[in-house]
């Protein structure tokens, strides 16, 4: 008899202890796998994107040739083989960018090291050989034009002079190209190794700093990055004193009684609110309320075209400050929560007035836990993107919020944000399909500051708590 | 040894700065105290006019919208519950320490994925690809949770010396290249089986057979997507209420001869039951309002259709875009301030709700013996 | 030893009263309340200046209420309320004109367990001088040096004054916080069960501390062990339920309490 419960027992034991855990622990995995998934696809879309990429020429079996730079394979419905993306360039000659062809269309495909590829203001990418140079009555051909064009390119665009590159496209189509409106220059698959690694450094460098071109398909992210840093910064310096102010208010000198004690349970729940409705709100208060009162006041000779009636950068901070807020109020408190009253009797009994215990203990000891909660409140801000495009963002500002003209900080102008860049970009863009690369780099972008930040958080709090524990 | 002379103290002033500063705080902290409160205020207020209007037909017209948040918000707890309480009862009850404290940093980090990341990645890499492979994700579907229960029994067949080195605490980890393989495997299968089952295609089975339209993006990807946001709030919250049980409670109902797993559904989850409905009360609330997400993945079209393969818009989706250019004093701009108002109420009582369950949840561990 | 002036004794409030000019703080009628819980049921106690009073009694007997009510630390919570008297040195507490800051001062304070700042040694004793008026760096030095000196520590970290005082031992942590509070020079020290947290050897430390310090000024001390009320105080105190019970010399209160009451705690017959 008893060999056979204890079996039966095992069993059910198995089903019952074995089974569950293992779900549950597939979560887990799961979840990290799904994060690990993101960020890598983000890094090798975002950052491949800059590396040099091989052109290749394409002989097709109906005799035409193309040089592109091969995308994606996807299979043909009907099993009828593979397709391959390239991208061609010359959207002036052939009308568009791209051109599916069918892998078994192919005859012949090499990777001649002549190829080129140049990046030009109107029109976008050039792809195809370069036949010679002109430049003041002057032709150069071979290694001459070669060397011209890199000595050119590398001096400011006033000082080039005129001198025009003759193209010839994969077809035979022949092109005259001023070279005053040709930014880049590359020909990847002559290019060695290590040349292929310092031209990904300057297109990443190039990603940073340069301003988008060709309706964000092209050039780089400097101002959306410049108008999330300003913004964060503002945001910053208007949520830091009053978060830090309520939760000194909050913990030190109001009553604790049911009222704090509500209070308290509100800000933590205004953490969770939507932060659309924070838009909302920042939008009929700031912007139409606040703004609209001061275009009054102080604008009414530019009305009906609104000053600071509309969204800018000043109300875009603030609202954001408003979102934070909770964040550095609940943080701040928390840290301040932490300190042993012993700390405070301590200072009152040596005589200290309560601004004095709070400057001199007080706060020092909670400074970490004051600059987590406005890290986190950065992080946050930094990706926020809805509350945004209610109260100031711009598809392409025309204009720094930042610049040598008085008052030099313009407090009412529009500005670019990378979150909003991104949404635009991948959702309004003219060529999508041609701007998703630089999607995954913005994107990678965003996800790096924001995580950055974050780990400086956690960190901040880890070595909080480990400071901590050495005390008690 | 005698006391040197201390000068006499100065104290008016120091006396003057200490009122003048309680003041400030004071009125400093009230104010901004009154201003996050003023949100609440403004938004009933712009709403007032419609109530003078009496339209109700124009109320109707939020109700497509109404629908939508909601059928976000279903699908993205139906995705995003299972897989976050299972994680928070993995690494409160089974996880070793070490890696449960490298786990929720590691979490927290997806907590911050920003949305528009997401929604970027949902609405232009994972719509079309789901469009192009539907077989294959429904199969996943199935087939992961399978492969973990797989990845048990081989486990408990193996060899000791491979089970010490592989131990269970460790799975949520080391069970990733097994997922990893297992997606490969199922994706490799999934063509075939729907070639052999399903007649060549899914969709077009879809269509044909049960009249079901699909769009490229729907709430099956927002499910996805915003699920992906909401597991790590639920997580950290559920963890929290997990850990938090007295150890003596645990220990002593394994000591009664109770198994870890009933343990767990006897003891634990009961007792730790109002934390774990707070803490998908809050990964509601956040589903409800999410805003980028549902812009970029869901394809924006304010149907009525419980359908997973048709797109939804949402009440937040709706004011993202609507507003800006809602006139300021319309019609619209006050429907949609009603559409954030609702969407403030419900959180705010939701999360109001948690909060409470939560501190009364605290104060029975208290009295049980547990971490005050 | 000071002989106290009288030593009128009724059967339930035994009271001894010292001249003026030996009286030091001088509690009359006090009477406190937690959120309307009464603490302090009307006592009545005068404190001997430069000598060491010590307040025993069983837990919850209102013995570091009546001490923390001395340095007026109730003035941080809302829910207390108090009526009667306390003077220093004739001046009541609680008088308009007597400003809480300058009490604190006047009033030092030793807690239960040792709450040193987070900061260096240096730092710590220098707190409550730096909130006085400015002070030269060489005489504040000599202040610190000598607060140090006074609290036995000097000698022990000399060497690492700018050091974090967290890193000090238990025992260390107190005697810094008695020398912090000395170096603002009170008239009254009121030490909290200065050494329940510590070590026997670190307690020992602290009592001979405590034996020194009555030349300078007056002291108080709350203690839970009757070995160390015996071993360090002249006078004490004995209170039970926020009542004064027997008040006398030490040697009195201990070899031949005059009440049934004082004899059962001291012999432990009953807590």
């Amino acid at each position: 008899m008893k060999p056979l419960s204890e079996q039966s027992k095992r069993r059910v034991n198995w089903l019952n202890d074995g089974l569950w855990p293992w779900l549950c622990a597939a979560c887990v995995a799961l979840s990290l796998l799904m994060l690990a998934a993101l960020l890598t696809l983000l890094a090798t879309r975002g950052l491949g994107h800059f590396w040099p990429a091989t052109l290749e020429e394409v002989t097709l079996t109906s005799g035409d040739i193309v040089i592109g730079q091969p995308v994606r394979e996807t299979p043909l419905p009907l099993n009828a083989g593979m397709e391959r993306l390239y991208f061609t360039g010359n959207r002036d000659i052939n009308g568009a960018n791209w051109r599916w062809i069918a892998v078994d269309d192919i005859s012949a495909q090499t990777t001649p090291n002549d190829l080129i590829r140049l990046e030009r203001t109107p029109w976008g990418d050039f792809i195809g050989r370069l036949v010679a140079v002109e430049s003041d009555g002057q032709r150069l051909t071979g290694q001459a034009a070669w060397d011209y064009i890199t000595t050119a390119l590398a001096q400011p665009a006033s000082q080039q002079g005129s001198s025009d590159l003759l193209l010839i496209t994969a077809d035979g189509h022949a092109l005259r190209q001023p070279l005053s409106n040709v930014s880049h220059f590359q020909a990847p698959n002559a290019m060695s190794w290590g040349q292929k690694v310092t031209a990904w450094g300057q297109n990443v460098w190039r990603f940073l700093s340069e301003g988008p071109r060709a309706a964000n398909t092209g050039g780089g992210v400097w101002p959306a990055i410049f108008g999330t840093v300003l913004m964060v910064i503002l945001m910053s310096v208007i949520v830091t004193p009053f978060g830090v102010l309520a939760a000194i208010y909050l913990n030190e000198i109001a009553h604790q009684n049911r009222l704090t004690h509500l209070v308290r349970i509100g800000v933590r729940n205004l953490a969770g609110v939507p932060s659309i409705v924070y838009g909302v709100f920042g939008l009929g208060v700031f912007v139409y309320g606040i703004g609209g009162s001061i275009d009054n006041w102080f604008f009414s000779d530019e009305l009906p075209s609104p000053t600071f009636g509309t969204g800018g950068l000043l109300w875009a901070s603030l609202t954001l400050a408003l979102l934070t807020l909770p964040v550095v109020i609940v943080a701040t408190e928390e840290g301040l929560a932490r300190i042993p009253d012993a700390q405070r009797e301590g200072a009152v009994a040596l005589g200290a007035t309560r601004l004095e215990m709070l400057t001199r203990v007080v706060l020092p000891m909670a400074t970490p836990a004051m600059l987590t909660g406005v890290i986190l409140a950065v992080a946050r801000a930094a990706g926020e993107v809805a509350p945004l495009m209610l109260v100031g963002v711009a598809k392409l500002a025309p204009q720094m919020p930042l610049d040598g003209e008085f008052p030099y900080l313009h407090l009412e102008r529009k500005f670019m944000h990378l979150g909003y860049h991104l949404f635009d970009t991948a959702f309004h863009g003219e060529d999508v399909q041609a701007a998703i690369p630089l999607v995954y780099a913005t994107a990678l972008l965003l996800v790096l500051i924001v995580l950055v930040l974050n780990l400086t958080a956690i960190f901040l709090r880890h070595y909080l708590r480990r400071q901590r524990g050495n005390e008690c | 040894m005698t006391s040197p002379r201390l000068p006499r103290v100065y104290l008016p002033l120091r006396q003057l700065q200490d009122r003048i500063a309680t003041g400030l705080i004071t009125a400093g902290g009230i104010g901004v105290l009154l201003a996050i409160l003023a949100i609440g205020v403004f938004l009933a207020w712009e709403t007032l006019p419609l109530l003078a209007l009496g339209d109700t037909f124009a109320l109707s017209k939020l109700s497509p919208l109404a629908w939508g948040t909601l059928k976000a918000a279903i699908a993205a707890m139906l995705f995003a519950t299972p897989i976050a309480l299972g994680a928070a009862i993995y690494s409160a009850l089974f996880m070793s320490a070490r890696l449960r404290s490298r786990l929720k940093p590691a979490l927290e980090l997806m907590e911050a994925v920003p949305g528009v990341v997401v929604g970027f990645i949902a609405g232009l890499v994972l719509a079309p690809w789901v469009e192009r492979h539907l077989a294959s994700t429904l199969l996943l579907i199935v087939w992961l949770p399978f492969s973990a229960i797989l990845a048990g029994a081989l486990w408990h067949l193996a060899a000791a010396r491979l089970r010490r080195r592989l131990p269970h605490s460790w799975a949520g980890l080391w069970l990733i290249p097994w997922l990893v393989c297992m997606v490969a495997v199922a994706l490799w299968l999934a063509p075939w089986l729907e070639h052999h089952l399903l007649g060549g295609d899914l969709r077009r089975l879809l269509d044909q057979q049960y009249g079901m339209d699909y769009a490229t993006r729907n709430a099956l990807i927002v499910g996805i997507a915003m699920g992906f946001a909401v597991i790590p709030s639920i997580y950290a919250l559920a963890e929290d209420a997990l850990a938090d049980i007295p150890p003596t409670l645990m220990e002593g109902a394994q000591a009664l001869g109770a198994s870890r797993w009933q343990a767990l559904w006897k003891v634990a989850l009961p007792t730790a039951g109002p934390g774990i409905f707070s803490a998908v009360m809050i990964g509601a609330g956040r589903a409800v309002g999410e805003t980028m997400i549902v812009l970029m993945a869901s394809g924006n079209t304010a149907l009525f259709s419980a359908s997973p393969f048709e797109g939804l818009r949402s009440l937040s989706a709706a004011i993202a875009i609507e507003l800006p250019e809602a006139s300021p004093g319309g019609l619209t701009y006050h429907l949609l301030i009603l559409a954030a108002l609702s969407l403030f109420l419900f959180t705010f009582l939701v999360n109001t709700l948690a909060e409470v369950v939560r501190q009364r949840l605290r104060r029975r561990y208290h009295r049980l013996g547990g971490r005050p | 030893m000071l002989a106290p002036l009288t030593s009128a004794q009724s059967s339930q409030t035994p009271v001894i009263t010292f001249a003026p000019e030996q009286c030091c703080l001088s509690i009359n009628q006090f009477h406190l309340a937690y959120a309307g819980k009464p603490a302090l049921r009307d006592l009545t106690l005068d404190v001997p200046r430069h000598r060491v009073t010590a307040f025993i009694g069983p837990s919850g007997c209102g013995k570091s209420t009546l001490l923390r009510a001395i340095n007026r630390l109730h003035d941080l919570n809302e829910s207390v309320s108090h009526r009667g008297y306390i003077a220093l040195e004739g001046q009541d507490i609680h008088a308009p004109q007597m400003n809480v800051t300058e009490l604190r001062r006047r009033v030092g304070m030793v807690f239960q367990t040792p709450n040193p700042f987070p900061m260096s040694i240096y730092e710590n004793v220098a707190f409550g001088l730096r909130l006085q008026r400015r002070l030269p760096k060489r005489k504040r030095d000599d202040i610190i040096e000598w607060a140090l000196t006074s609290a036995a520590l000097w000698d022990e970290v000399k060497d690492r004054l700018h050091r974090s005082a967290w890193q000090l031992s238990g025992g260390q942590q107190q005697r810094l916080v008695i020398a912090r509070t000395l170096a603002v020079q009170p008239d009254v020290l009121l030490l909290d069960e200065p050494a329940s947290a510590l070590d026997p050897i670190s307690t020992l430390k602290i009592e001979e501390l405590i034996r020194n310090l009555k030349s300078q000024l007056t002291l108080v001390l709350v203690t839970h062990n009757m070995q160390q009320a015996a071993r360090v105080s002249d006078y004490t105190a004995f209170l039970q339920n926020g009542e004064l019970v027997e008040f006398g010399l030490t040697d009195q209160v201990f070899t031949n309490p005059r009440l049934q009451r004082t004899e059962n705690y001291i012999t432990g017959r009953m807590t």
